[in-house]
């Protein structure tokens, strides 16, 4: 059943997304102050939602990676990483392209974009450890993903405590139900297709590890009979 | 608004079916109009935006899919090359 979980939940992502377009897109009111360009909305914040989420995950299983030596928390560390590589990239293109049309600037230096971007080059630095580190270097980049992990309240606070270009965090809270109701599918279909993708990503990491065994078992048994021979 | 309205140029008699078009005066339509093409050009924009971050956006979920589709291949070859190198070795 496990095994079928992604296929499931891509069908099921298949499904909602055309509904999520057709209702942004054909039954929700133009935002007022913004225009059209406010239909970015529906799919940027769920994305900066799911970013934070996989950075959260990540430093968690990072912590029991260090604290257990678990090879599936390992792995999930390493698979939810790329995931906030995948969800922060589509945040960082979407947010100044929408930033663009509505601010006038796509970059405007702001606490929440700073913070985000630096969340982003965190976990890069964490996946480029994991893949060209030496020996032992997955400790290390075990407290990289731990270090990113804190970067996420201070993404969620950075409106409170600085004054930035982006709203607060009241604003999703307080939008008009039709808002909300547009909201709900294109958070879905994302988060289906983005825990598909970590099922995946995460059913090869262990695969690999399990690869990597039984060639070192492999070779040095295939040794052992030609020392003998 | 109603100071900008244009008067029709041609007496009407009461009885008659006939009935002037009335529109605004120039300077109302070219306000007018430059209003709507400034909007025309806003919504051109942003659906411009709009069309680019959604593009960019299931280009990389697409890009991650297929690099992930690459890499169960990789991995299916290494597991069949094991397997037939177990299979050789006595």
């Amino acid at each position: 059943m496990a095994r079928l979980l992604p296929t499931v939940f891509l069908i099921v992502a298949a499904l909602v997304f055309p509904y999520s377009v057709d209702r942004i897109f054909l039954h929700t009111p133009i935002e007022r102050e913004m225009g059209t360009a406010q239909k970015i909305f529906y799919f940027h914040v769920p994305l900066a939602w799911l970013m934070m989420a996989f950075a959260v995950t990540s430093g968690i299983a990072a912590v029991v990676q260090l604290r257990r030596a678990s090879v599936r928390a390992e792995a999930t560390s390493l698979a939810a990483a790329e995931l906030v590589l995948l969800t922060g990239l589509g945040v960082l293109i979407t947010g100044p392209i929408w930033g663009h049309a509505t601010w006038g600037h796509a970059w405007t230096w702001d606490a929440r974009q700073v913070t985000t971007g630096l969340l982003w080059l965190v976990f890069a630095a964490y996946v480029l450890v994991r893949r060209y580190g030496a020996a032992g270097s997955d400790r290390l980049a075990a407290a990289l993903a731990i270090f990113g992990a804190v970067d996420v309240p201070i993404i969620y606070y950075a409106v409170r405590i600085w004054n930035t270009t982006h709203p607060g965090n009241r604003v999703v809270a307080t939008l008009p139900a039709e808002m909300w109701n547009s909201l709900w599918p294109a958070l879905i279909a994302l988060t289906l297709v983005s825990v598909a993708l970590l099922l995946v990503r995460l059913r090869q990491e262990l695969t690999d590890i399990a690869l990597d065994e039984a060639w070192i078992l492999f070779n040095e048994r295939d040794g052992h009979e030609q020392q003998h021979s | 608004m109603s100071n900008n309205t244009l008067e029709p140029s041609v007496a009407v008699d009461p009885g008659d079916e006939y009935e002037p078009a009335l529109g605004l005066d120039r300077a109302t339509k070219a306000c007018v109009r430059a209003c709507e093409a400034e909007a025309a050009a806003k919504t051109a924009s942003d659906y411009q935006h709009i069309v680019w971050s959604y593009g960019i956006l299931w280009a990389l979920f697409a890009v991650y899919g297929v690099s992930l589709w690459r890499r169960a291949n990789r991995q299916r070859v290494e597991m069949m090359d094991l397997e037939r190198r177990l299979k050789e070795t006595p």
